[in-house]
């Protein structure tokens, strides 16, 4: 009979071997499948009840996000600066997914990432509360706040703004008009919001697209002196460029005669900037200073998404009927905000361009830093020299152009104009332009959409260069220079870009794609699928173009290069 | 000694820790505590050649049940109070326990009565058909004035004391059979016929009243005493071939089968539905990892049936691996106790009782556990000692005292043989 009680006992006790095996496959194998499992709420409940991180401005004290003790376990997400900051720290909904920071910096604001510190470490252990880590931006809150009013007061009301550091690749600011409050969006109002006829979710600065015109023509002078154009070099205009097919004029259908390269730059000409791209330049050329520059790149390390700025077709295909609107920014060729002030940026920058950065650095909730990134050389798009030429020529377009509204008193500033024709309307505003400009602290670029109003006798609005003025003189601290007399903020023939004698016949028509004034959605829900950890049924409102459809990305991927990690706490 | 001791007071000091933690109200851990302690001692004195070691288990399995059952419920509109009517069972079943061993003592005494035991527990099953309510599609319950109690956690005991009994009178009748049918020997109709009938009834009574664990136990726990009273493994594969037609069959006629059945193979294909409840348990077992999210950090209130059937995925998820790998570990050292109380008792019917009790045990954890963990398919029983329930926690504590009774007996035996053994050993 004992025999048979040991026998029973070692089967009892293999049944108990089983199961803790059973446990371990739960518990460790199949661990991280069943928390990835669609089905499984647990996740999203968990982060309802941690407390995320705080988000600070980059003078580490405004806060634009913090988590409020809701009633119960349960924290919502308050957005002290609202609409300002929205697009750019986004929101953070457990019904309507999440955007921006909120998503981009998730790993590290709801504390469910890897342990950092040995309290952490504890805490992973404990069970105890795991307090999301907190986020300081690069921004400048007071640049920001100006930027969002400018743009509000911009004669249109819809436009962009975005300023960079160009030695540190720092972000200043990154305004967009029209915005939303995000706290709304938490509190359900996400459909009203979406259905707004200015479609305030799309950050014009980073996903919206246009032809950036004559502000282009830069890049297109970066290619020309690398070609071996000199500034002083001599061309004719004689009013209009002739292609095959095709021809093209300047604004206002002015003509200028015999000017240098510099002058054609000053003065915006078309015609000149059209004969240096096809005689001197060529489409290979210019597209590779283009893509130097930034076009087609989406900057992955950068936490927001960036729609990539495009040429268009390859330069193999391009005829000449298309290399010369090009290089003053039309035909096919768009971009946006964020990658025109990077162009500033790069110049300013002696030619180098920093990799754009918007965390300044990542402390845990008991203030040691985890993680300050270095700045970083992105790219070396132009030798020293012919960035020193191009910046000079560009101070050159502020002084000789006679841009009073982008001059500041006792400060040498450069700049570039540009008044976009669209198929949308009213041509766009741009100016992209920094200063000081011997030794830059500040790059900024420019656009209200459809601001470029032309008035009675031909001439375009330009708003963009007021609030780039008025923006740079905030954050240098600068007045404006005494104005000499009344004289207009723009003075005749100087910005402009294909207005006026462009799209000659019907035939450059369908060359110019249909171009986002306000994109039209295509599959909202397209860009996060799968994308917002945690979220059973995301929303994503803002999407790049129909024309610029690419898989979104929003959670950066660590490089690590370039990066300094504080670890020594472990 | 000293590790009945510590386990004591580990189970106490999680017990005291997670209390505090949480502010309930402290006396009722109080009077739980004292209850136990008191427990403890009376056994001691009361039995001292006893094995307390099982209190000591009992003591860590009530004690993180009614942490479990606080933490789960606390909170929830409607059962605040779980926790204090928990406690309050398991006071009964401490009173029940002290009865236990007051009145049956000689519980051979017991033995003599096992036809009646036996009709009793048939009766006690047949009762809920007629006087039963339903609960959860099962109709299981009775309700004796105020109280609700479930008569077969009582009935099992009932009908192990009768199969204990009579096995021992029988098992080398049973065992010594020339009769073959189809190579397998099977013992006279006389000699066996009570065991079986005793045993379809209570099994089909079940299958009817749809209590598919029970049913199980009642299938599984029989057999085996009557491979240890027999040492015929031949009995063991007979009824594992009739438990796999048993099975088919049920499957076949019952509805509720099937949906157990598909649960268990494919709940991710029914996750709203049928499958809601194993994958909510796997979860959150999943989301305990290795160490656990931390008592009251875990989310497993949002399986149905946590604090009862499903509280072995609450502790999983809230203690981890570890932690549920050590509530394990106490189950298997109550079984491992309780096997050697059956191998140190000194008579067959004793040996098959404390065997009988020790297996429905075990097999009743590895039954509900196996379920919570979709290992096997899901039926609904309790996890002894642990889960909210107050049939399953006096009848527990019955079980417990009877083992402490055949233990003392034991004991007893092996102490007084242990000074002649000495003696012995000087002689030589």
């Amino acid at each position: 009979m004992n025999t048979q009680l040991r026998r029973t006992f070692y089967l009892f006790s293999f049944g108990f071997v089983l199961l803790v095996g059973v446990m371990a496959y739960w518990q460790v194998y199949a661990r991280e499948d069943l928390t990835n499992h669609p089905s499984n709420g647990l996740q999203s409940r968990r982060s309802q009840e941690t407390p995320r991180g705080l988000i600070f401005a980059g003078d580490g004290e405004t806060v634009l996000a913090r988590s409020e003790r809701a009633g119960g376990n349960e924290y919502e997400r308050i957005y002290p600066e609202g609409e300002v900051f929205a697009n750019i720290v986004g929101y953070w909904s457990n019904r309507f997914g999440a955007s921006g920071i909120e998503i981009g910096q998730n790993n590290n604001l709801s504390g469910t990432g890897e342990p950092e510190t040995l309290d952490e470490l504890l805490n992973q252990f404990s069970g105890g509360p795991e307090t999301g880590n907190n986020v300081t931006l690069t921004l400048d809150p007071e640049l920001q706040r100006a930027a969002y009013e400018q743009l509000a007061q911009s004669n249109t009301g819809r436009g962009a703004v975005a300023a960079f550091d160009p030695e540190t690749g720092e972000t200043l600011a990154l305004a967009t008009y029209p915005s939303y409050d995000p706290n709304v969006i938490v509190e359900e109002g996400f459909e009203e919001i979406s259905n707004e006829p200015d479609n305030p979710l799309l950050d014009r600065a980073t996903q919206g697209l246009y032809p950036p015109g004559s502000t282009f023509k830069v890049v297109t002078a970066a290619a020309a002196l690398q070609a071996g154009v000199l500034p002083t070099d001599r061309f004719t205009d004689d009013g209009t460029y002739e292609t095959p097919g095709y021809s093209f004029g300047n604004y206002r259908g002015k003509k200028y005669g015999e000017v240098t390269f510099a002058e054609a730059l000053v003065f915006s000409i078309n015609t000149v900037f059209a004969q240096i791209a096809v005689d001197r330049v060529g489409p290979e050329r210019l597209a590779t200073m283009a893509r130097e520059f930034g076009f087609g790149e989406d900057y992955e390390d950068y936490p927001l998404y960036v729609a990539p700025s495009d040429l268009g077709l390859p330069p193999e295909e391009w005829a000449q009927g298309n290399t010369a609107p090009i290089s003053f920014g039309q035909d096919r060729v768009v971009s946006n905000v964020f990658e025109m002030g990077l162009v500033a940026s790069a110049i300013a920058n002696d030619g180098d361009m920093m990799q754009p950065r918007l965390v300044r650095e990542v402390r845990s909730s008991d203030g040691i830093i985890l993680d300050r990134p270095t700045p970083r050389t992105l790219n070396e798009v132009l030798p020293t020299e012919t960035a020193r030429t191009l910046n000079d020529m560009m101070q050159g377009v502020v002084e000789d152009g006679e841009l009073l509204a982008a001059q500041i008193e006792g400060v040498e500033v450069a700049g570039k104009t540009g008044t976009a024709e669209n198929p949308q309307g009213q041509p766009h505003s741009w100016f992209i332009s920094f200063a000081p400009a011997e030794d830059p602290e500040i790059a900024i670029a420019v656009m209200v959409e459809n601001g470029g109003i032309i008035n009675e006798n031909g001439e375009a609005e330009t708003p963009a260069l007021t609030i780039a003025g008025n923006l740079m003189r905030t954050y240098l601290d600068r007045p404006a220079p005494a104005p000499p007399s009344q004289q207009p903020a723009n003075p005749p023939g100087i910005p402009g870009g294909g207005v006026g004698g462009g799209q000659p016949d019907q035939l450059s028509q369908p060359a110019t794609p249909p171009q986002p004034a306000a994109p039209t959605p295509v599959d909202p829900f397209a860009p996060f699928r799968n994308a917002a950890p945690q979220q059973q049924q995301p929303v994503q409102p803002a999407q790049p173009p129909a024309s610029q459809q690419q898989p979104f990305q929003p959670v950066p991927r660590r490089s690590g290069a370039g990066r300094m990690r504080a670890k020594l706490q472990l | 000694m000293a590790i009945a001791l510590l386990i004591t007071t580990l189970g106490f000091a999680t017990l005291i820790f997670v209390q505090e933690a949480k502010s309930p109200p402290l006396i009722y851990g109080a009077y739980y505590a004292g209850t136990m302690v008191a427990l403890y001692l009376g056994v001691r004195i009361w039995l001292p050649h006893a094995d307390a070691l099982l209190l000591a288990v009992v003591t860590l399995l009530t004690g993180v049940g009614l942490v479990m059952i606080y933490r789960l419920t606390f909170d929830v509109p409607g059962v605040e109070n779980l926790a204090t009517t928990q406690a309050g069972w398991i006071l009964v079943g401490s009173a029940a326990l002290v009865l236990t061993m007051l009145f049956f003592k000689n519980y051979h005494r017991l033995f003599n009565y096992k036809y009646l035991l036996a009709a009793v527990a048939v009766g006690l099953i047949a009762s809920t058909i007629f006087f039963g309510y339903e609960v959860n599609g099962a109709q299981l319950w009775l309700r004796v004035g105020p109280v609700n109690f479930q008569p077969s956690e009582f009935a099992r005991i009932a009908l192990i004391i009768f199969f204990a009994g009579y096995l021992a009178d029988t098992r080398d009748l049973l065992a010594a059979t020339s009769r073959t049918i189809l190579g397998v020997q099977i013992p006279a109709l006389k000699y066996f016929g009570p065991v079986g009938l005793v045993w379809a009834a209570s099994l089909g009574l079940l299958v009817f009243e749809k209590d598919l664990g029970s049913s199980l136990l009642f299938f599984a726990v029989p057999l085996l005493m009557l491979y240890v009273a027999t040492g015929r493994i031949a009995y063991v594969i007979l009824g594992t071939l009739l438990f796999s037609v048993g099975a088919f069959a049920t499957y076949l006629l019952f509805d509720h089968v099937q949906v157990r059945v598909s649960a268990w193979l494919d709940p991710w294909s029914q996750p709203d539905t049928g499958g809601f409840q194993i994958i909510q348990s796997l979860f959150s077992i999943a989301d305990g990892g290795i160490t656990g999210t931390g008592i009251g950090e875990g989310f497993s209130q949002a399986i149905p049936e946590v604090e009862t059937d499903f509280i072995f995925s609450a502790i999983a998820s809230e203690l981890g691996l570890l932690g549920s790998t050590a509530l394990l570990l106490a189950f298997l050292v109550f079984v491992y106790r309780g096997i050697k109380i059956s191998l140190l008792a000194a008579d067959d019917a004793s040996k098959l009782l404390a065997f009988g009790l020790t297996a429905m045990f075990a097999l009743q954890t590895l039954i509900i556990v196996g379920g919570v963990t979709k290992a096997i398919p899901l039926t609904g029983i309790t996890l002894p000692f642990v889960s909210y329930g107050g049939s399953s926690v006096v009848g527990n504590f019955v079980l417990t005292a009877l083992l402490l009774l055949v233990s003392e007996s034991a004991g007893r035996r092996v102490a007084e043989e242990a000074p002649d053994e000495v003696m012995e050993g000087q002689a030589a």
